[in-house]
């Protein structure tokens, strides 16, 4: 029992935090949870202390509550569902569109020459300044979002893409061909997979502005989905779901990163050996 | 430059071709007379001037804020295991998401915009921050500790260049946010800025407005990217040989 002795205490404190160093190594998530607990305590002891108004500062109870009922009756898996489905529909006709026209823009010089300032000047634009003249062509409705969306995702694939295709040394191209690969299969197994870390960060780029674009059309268009319920929720003066909103797309978009994009991105770019992170 | 005049053209020709309703789009003539009109009576150098007065006064108050912080965090192992999911967290969060309850707490107008833009840059920067920092390899900060260098020579010898990188990375992607944040802002929580002209535009069908509009936030997205940050990233970024130059 006491083979401790003749050593110095260790205190509770580096008991405790030994224990979480142990906990965290077993359970990597935990590391990434932990740190949330002391924020949520402090969230809730400055909403009970009154210092803010309650309407206009809420407690986490009241936001669990919430949850809870906009859960029960369906709002909110509803919301969730049209928003993650805009935002996958349109990811996957940006990745679609800008995979070969970066493939394109990468090889081809004179498509280069011709398209790449006109690129850079529809990048500049933004997509959410499209949205005015969006909403008089196709109105209040699910064109306009998913336009949006395709928008965003579109540049940074596409320019990554073409980043990626001519950072593939010309040895590999020559040496291909030199092999008997005929063109398509020179794009396919050696252009492709060059370019693919870039494309990956694009992709990344891309959805993170797009999910962005997302929130802000759904406030603008307003018809369903996490940003019309959080804006709905601003007419009507209830924080509360805005801060659930807020809560549910920063989980929403953690799953994404760590279980969707994180993953990938290692099959790819650390496997090639060019993020050094 | 030769591209961007084709593109002039084909615009014009389109329009004509298909004789398409200047409600729908416009031709190249009422958009250029729409910006003559706006900058005869001020009301383009207004909203010019207030939304660029925005994102620069947020942005300003975001990188001041968040770098120190970022590398205060950075420096200790345990504080920074412990922020480095939260910094995630409201990163992903930061911009637009904050409009809402950003107009709740400091009502429409020049307060919640510049909120929404401090957040955009503030998070993402302090975020990368905190990598660049946690990214140096401690035989560096061993070193120069052992050579005598003092604390402050440590954090402006070794700490903030060797982050500097990622800060500028940084400042890229939360004015990009930010940048589109406010546009989206102008729209729903304000009456002056380029983000308003176009959505009270929008109202009218006066598309000509609209398209000035967009051709200007472009023209001014260009001037921040080469004047501002291409710059910034030659000095830093592209010195350290982290990018290869496009």
């Amino acid at each position: 029992m006491n083979a401790h002795t003749g050593t110095a205490p260790v205190s509770p404190w580096q008991r405790l935090w030994g224990a979480y160093v142990r906990w965290t190594a077993r359970y990597p998530a935990l590391a990434s949870l932990v740190p949330f607990v002391p924020v949520v305590a402090l969230w809730a002891a400055v909403a009970q202390s009154g210092l803010f108004p309650p309407v206009f500062f809420p407690g986490p109870a009241e936001v669990v509550q919430k949850f809870g009922t906009l859960m029960a009756n369906g709002m909110l898996p509803a919301y969730l569902e049209d928003s993650v489905v805009r935002l996958a529909a349109g990811t996957a006709v940006g990745l679609a569109i800008g995979i070969p026209l970066g493939l394109l823009v990468g090889l081809s010089d004179r498509a280069h020459r011709a398209l790449w300032p006109v690129l850079l000047f529809f990048q500049a634009i933004g997509d959410i300044a499209w949205l005015p003249i969006l909403l008089i062509w196709f109105g209040f409705g699910l064109t306009t979002m998913t336009f949006v969306i395709v928008y965003t995702v579109l540049f940074p694939v596409v320019l990554n893409t073409v980043l990626g295709v001519r950072s593939v040394p010309l040895q590999l191209h020559r040496a291909a061909q030199s092999l008997g690969a005929s063109k398509a299969r020179v794009i396919w197994e050696v252009v492709l997979p060059g370019a693919l870390p870039n494309i990956m960060t694009g992709l990344r780029n891309g959805l993170g502005f797009g999910w962005r674009a997302l929130i802000a059309a759904e406030i603008i268009v307003g018809t369903s989905g996490i940003g019309f319920m959080m804006f709905d929720a601003r007419r009507a003066g209830s924080v509360v779901e805005i801060l659930l909103g807020m809560i549910v797309l920063g989980v929403l978009w953690y799953i994404v990163d760590s279980w969707v994009l994180a993953p990938i991105e290692r099959a790819t770019g650390e496997r090639w050996g060019l993020v050094t992170r | 430059m030769l591209p961007l005049l084709a593109l002039l053209v084909i615009w014009e020709v389109v329009v004509r071709a298909f004789d398409v309703s200047p409600r729908v789009f416009p031709s190249i003539a009422p958009v250029f007379n729409a910006g003559v009109e706006a900058i005869r009576d001020g009301t383009l150098i207004r909203h010019i001037g207030a939304s660029l007065g925005r994102i620069a006064l947020g942005t300003l108050i975001g990188i001041v804020v968040a770098v120190p912080l970022g590398i205060a965090m950075g420096t200790n192992r345990a504080v920074s295991t412990f922020f480095t999911p939260l910094l995630r967290f409201f990163s992903v969060l930061a911009g637009i998401a904050w409009i809402p309850i950003a107009t709740l707490w400091f009502g429409y107008g020049f307060g919640a915009i510049t909120f929404v833009i401090f957040n955009a840059v503030f998070f993402v920067v302090a975020y990368n921050t905190l990598l660049g920092v946690t990214g140096i390899a401690m035989p560096l900060r061993h070193a120069a500790a052992s050579l005598g260098a003092t604390r402050w020579q440590l954090l402006t010898e070794v700490l903030l260049p060797g982050a500097l990188p990622n800060i500028v990375t940084g400042i890229r992607t939360g004015l990009g946010f930010a940048w589109r944040g406010l546009i989206a802002a102008e729209m729903i929580a304000t009456n002056v800025g380029l983000g308003y002209m176009l959505f009270v535009a929008r109202d009218f069908y006066r598309t000509e407005v609209i398209v000035l509009g967009m051709i200007i936030i472009g023209l001014i997205w260009l001037l921040i990217d080469r004047l501002l940050l291409a710059p910034l990233e030659r000095a830093t970024i592209e010195r350290w040989g982290m990018v290869r130059a496009a």
